[in-house]
């Protein structure tokens, strides 16, 4: 990895857990409390903050995967079609209150696509939003109500999170897209 | 994601992931493998289709069976893509089939059946594909009376061409849900080494040409069984190897050894037209002879599946009780036949043209 | 290459010649009325006298005035692989399609092809719109080629059934009368063997030869492709060899009977395709039945792979077209629909055989153009034909190339052999390079090649299969009846 590290695998790991406490405290306990990860690294992030709300809460938070490929809205712009990656959410979300969880909160073209999928699938009595770094640039109406780190950056940049379940490794880089052979924004 | 990328790679780095049904957790595999491309503006045949390929369309698949799954079974995929279903032949269901599936994908569909258009006119095939493309077709899913005639349309058409059936040569939804359906319901997955007959009418079905292509390329032991006049010609293409040199099957008119310890029993439709066309005494020899009951069924390894491209002639080519049996997963192919063309439609709609 | 020059447009210069790679030279000029022409050092090839070798011509006033055979150090590095100068080729089967289907062909357009491929006398085959069973059509289609201009002679097949509907004679002695060559109603086949018994008996007491389709149609009946492996693969409907060599043996039968009380009886198969037909003349040759045939250049050169996209000559490729790996080009491609349909690369062989031991006695285009609105549809659906009397000296050339088919075979089938099919009643000589005669002959630039496309080919139909494919052996000029009828252009 060629980029500049802008959190180590320690504050990713403190910023998770601060995170999961936020979570508990807005819904005021984790009575309906649903965690949704957006594909892919949003799943791994899901999952970690149910097991830190299981370590300091003794609760068990139903964790669900959204794909949100089909949802895109430049499908028709982009030469190939995304791999699609799968949706599991094994739960009824009427009445719940769910908590999306991804890695970069950037343009918010993301989090419309996956409001539109949570829709499909019933109507949440909340949704909120939790994300590991925030970098800015949104492009719809849309903030995160859980932010891990705010990162000011350029349009010329990319926030690359990776995680141990994908990556081998935790860390968030920031790298300039001139470095990307062909690269966008994971976001 | 922006726009204006260079064409060719995806745009966003993807990686290999399994496609989970609702009830298993997310799980992602293979983190660090790139997943195939899929290059293919048109499928026409299953021919063309790497193992790599096949494997990206059954994981496509098992995302749509996902989405079939949802209480709204809908997904804007292919919102604002206008996919023509021209249809030279009367079938309902498969039109059905690609018409619920790309409406499952939001596309708009027009739908196009010989009896109202201008075909009956003396339209030519390439007016109404001219035709088709000025209206703003972005995809056709095409089925025709004629061999072949998909390649004439890919040729002339500027979007997508999906061939729903042409004449005797090729059905690769077909196939490709017959490949799936086997694949979920045997044991271990595959349908490598595992024994699969098709019974029947062999020589004027394209569900048979395209389940040679892919079944003896997913490395399966493939007997084709059926009267002679049926089969003819097949014992040449079951010996030469076309394609890869492992690519061969049985064929055969012995019944019983066919179904003997067959893991899968796929039966053709028998046509009434074989019957005048002097190839066959009579339906009730046929159904004698060759249709798969349960006491041939019994020939089988307990538990084989029983297959079936629909429409069934029950008690013809397949006894009442074995279509309808616990061993049938008739049905379960129809289903999957939505979800296998949800997955081609939409990977065919990120593959565009030179114009 | 610009080897060699007949100049309409430069008259009077008579010095624009050029050495070709061979060392020939050829100067010239070729007015409209009667062409002149020197070659120094060339290869010639005389299928009157069985000769070739290097040598030279003069051609005066339209009539080849000397030939001169060249030995010793004259001869040094002349080649059959330079400038080559043989007879006029004679096309015993064509479809000039007028008059019924101008679209596909004209007579001036069909003859203008004739010309760019070596041709000086094409028969017209009779299945005009309406059919040539009477002399009114035969006449017609001679003013038509007279008017055209062109020198290349049109001789007029008559159909041998009225309407060509295979129930009753044609006007058959009127027919002859006319100046008709053969009588046939090919593409169809006589379907009623009593009927081709009466007009084998009838032709042969005009002395006219029959020409027949040999095809059982209940066999070939919907067929689209030769029955095989490419047929079984691509689920296209068979015609079985054994529909041609069912009809094959039939007619030689009826020959037989035919000939003990008509011994001037002449039967000419056109286009026969199979391993099987071949052995069935030859036998009936060696039994010393009064019959011919003939096969085309696209049965020698072409397979059923193609229909799969194969683009190999037959005797480069094997029966299996995959055994190679995936293919080059689409599949179905509706040029290639012809009938007899493209055969197995083994039946293509024993063709190539029949032509080397003498069972075949000619190579006819059967060319058969096909107006675009009938080709530019499904592959079942098109309207058979390949219109090949352009390429057809560069099929046989490519065999020659491969080593296949000796040169003076190649030409003989050209032009010796099909004069011998029609026998002595139409032809007026012989073709050979005879000193006296009207000049009637073929310059071929045998060092260069053509690319078969839209702008290099004359004929008014839906394009060739060979569309985008090198051909070896240029034609650079063609002396009908003593005249231009062919000059490649920028000689």
């Amino acid at each position: 990895m060629s980029g500049r590290q802008i959190m180590s695998a320690d504050e990713l790991r403190r910023a998770t857990v601060r995170i999961s406490h936020e979570i508990v405290e807005k819904q005021a306990g984790t009575n309906g409390l649903l965690l949704v990860g957006i594909q892919r690294r949003g799943v791994p992030l899901a999952h970690r903050i149910a097991a830190a709300i299981a370590e300091h809460e003794s609760a068990q938070i139903p964790v669900g995967a959204l794909d949100i490929t089909f949802y895109r809205d430049d499908l028709s712009l982009v030469a190939q079609q995304p791999v699609v990656k799968g949706t599991s959410l094994p739960f009824d979300i009427n009445g719940k209150t769910v908590v999306l969880v991804d890695d970069v909160l950037y343009t918010g073209r993301t989090i419309r696509a996956a409001l539109d999928a949570l829709m499909d699938f019933g109507r949440p009595s909340v949704v909120r939003l939790a994300v590991l770094v925030d970098r800015g640039h949104r492009e719809l109406p849309i903030r995160a109500d859980h932010v891990g780190k705010n990162v000011p950056t350029s349009r010329e940049e990319s926030v690359r999170v990776h995680l141990v379940e994908v990556d081998g490794e935790d860390s968030v880089e920031i790298e300039r897209m001139a470095d990307l052979a062909g690269g966008a924004p994971a976001a | 994601m922006t726009a204006g990328q260079p064409p060719g790679p995806p745009a966003v780095p993807e990686e290999q992931g399994v496609g989970v049904s609702v009830a298993v957790p997310s799980v992602d595999a293979a983190p660090h493998s790139q997943p195939v491309a899929w290059r293919h503006r048109h499928l026409l045949d299953v021919d063309v289709l790497s193992a790599d390929e096949t494997e990206l369309v059954m994981r496509t698949t098992d995302a749509m069976r996902e989405v079939l799954g949802r209480p709204i079974a809908k997904v804007p995929a292919l919102r604002g893509t206008n996919v023509t279903i021209l249809f030279y032949e009367a079938s309902t269901r498969t039109r059905v089939s690609f018409e619920v599936a790309a409406k499952n994908l939001s596309a708009d569909v027009v739908n196009i059946a010989t009896a109202t258009s201008s075909v009956v006119k003396g339209e030519s095939f390439l007016d109404t594909l001219r035709t088709i493309e000025a209206l703003g077709a972005g995809m056709l899913v095409l089925r025709h009376a004629h061999s072949g005639a998909p390649y004439l349309a890919a040729e002339h058409f500027g979007g997508s061409v999906l061939n729903g059936g042409d004449g005797w040569h090729a059905h690769p939804t077909q196939a490709i849900l017959d490949l799936y359906t086997m694949r979920r319901r045997l044991p271990g997955g595959t349908v490598a080494g595992r024994k699969v007959v098709i019974l029947g009418d062999a020589l004027h079905s394209r569900v048979a040409r395209s389940n040679i292509w892919s079944l003896t390329a997913a490395g399966a032991d493939l007997w084709v069984c059926g009267p002679a006049t049926l089969v003819r010609g097949l014992e040449a293409w079951a010996g030469s190897g076309v394609g890869p040199a492992s690519r061969r099957f049985t064929v055969t008119s012995d019944v019983n050894a066919a179904l003997r310890d067959a893991d899968v029993v796929m039966a053709l439709r028998l046509q009434q037209e074989r019957m005048s066309g002097g190839l066959l005494p009579s339906l009730r020899e046929y159904s004698a002879r060759f249709g798969l009951t349960r006491e041939r069924l019994a020939l089988a390894r307990p538990g084989a599946l029983v297959m079936h491209p629909g429409p069934i002639n029950e008690g013809v080519e397949i006894a009442p009780d074995v279509a309808e049996g616990i061993q049938s997963v008739i049905t379960e192919q129809v289903a999957n036949g939505v979800a296998v063309r949800m997955a081609l439609l939409y990977l065919l709609a990120g593959v565009r043209g030179p114009r | 290459m610009n080897a060699a020059s007949g100049s309409g447009s430069n008259v009077g210069s008579g010095q624009n010649g050029a050495t070709g790679p061979g060392g020939a030279l050829a100067r010239g000029r070729a007015a409209a009325a009667s062409a002149e022409l020197e070659i120094s050092r060339a290869w010639l090839v005389d299928p009157a006298t069985g000769r070739e070798g290097p040598g030279e011509l003069v051609v005066r006033d339209g009539v080849l005035r000397a030939v001169t055979w060249l030995r010793g150090a004259e001869a040094a590095g002349v080649g059959p692989d330079g400038v080559i100068v043989v007879p006029g080729f004679t096309d015993l089967h064509a479809h000039l399609r007028e008059p019924g289907d101008e679209a596909a062909e004209t007579i001036a357009s069909g003859l203008a092809a004739a010309a760019h491929g070596g041709f000086t006398t094409v028969c017209a085959m009779a299945d005009t719109t309406p059919a040539a069973d009477e002399p009114g059509v035969l006449i017609r289609v001679r003013a038509l080629a007279a008017a055209s201009g062109s020198p290349v002679r049109v001789l007029g097949v008559g159909a041998l059934t009225a309407g060509r509907a295979g129930e009753r004679l044609a006007a058959l002695g009127e027919l002859a009368d006319a100046g008709a060559a053969a009588f046939s109603d090919d593409p169809a086949p006589v379907r009623s063997a009593s009927i081709l018994r009466s007009a084998l008996a009838y032709a042969g007491m005009l002395g006219v030869p029959v020409v027949e389709h040999a095809v059982d149609p209940g066999l070939s009946h919907g067929a689209e492709a030769n029955d095989g492996l490419v047929a079984t693969v691509l689920g296209l409907r068979g015609s079985p060899a054994a529909a041609e060599e069912a009809a094959v043996g039939r007619d030689l039968a009826i020959l037989a009977d035919v000939v003990r009380d008509v011994p001037g009886v002449r039967l000419h198969l056109a286009h026969l395709s199979t391993a099987g037909s071949i052995a069935l003349v030859r036998r009936a040759k060696a039994a010393g039945l009064p019959v011919t045939c003939d096969v085309t250049p696209h049965h020698l050169a072409l397979t059923d792979g193609w229909l799969a996209g194969s683009r190999r000559w037959a005797w480069d490729g094997s029966d299996n077209p995959w055994a190679d790996g995936p293919l080059a080009a689409a599949p179905y491609a509706s040029s290639l629909r012809v009938e007899p349909p493209l055969r197995s690369a083994a039946d293509a062989a024993a063709c190539l055989v029949g032509l080397l031991d003498g069972t075949v006695d000619a190579v006819a285009t059967d060319h058969a153009p096909v107006a675009r609105p009938d080709r530019e549809v499904e592959f079942g659906m098109s309207v058979p034909g390949i219109a090949g009397i352009e390429t057809a000296l560069g099929l046989l050339l490519a065999a020659v190339d491969a080593g296949r088919l000796p040169l003076a075979r190649a030409i003989a089938a050209l032009t010796s052999g099909p004069a011998r099919v029609l026998g002595p009643r139409p032809a007026s000589t012989a073709p050979g390079l005879i000193v006296g005669a009207r000049a009637d002959l073929v310059v071929i630039d045998r060092s260069a090649g053509w690319t078969v496309g839209p702008t290099t080919i004359r004929s008014l139909g839906a394009p060739s299969p060979l569309v985008g494919r090198d051909l070896p052996g240029l034609v650079l000029l063609t002396i009908a009846d003593g005249r231009l009828a062919w000059e490649a252009s920028g000689a």
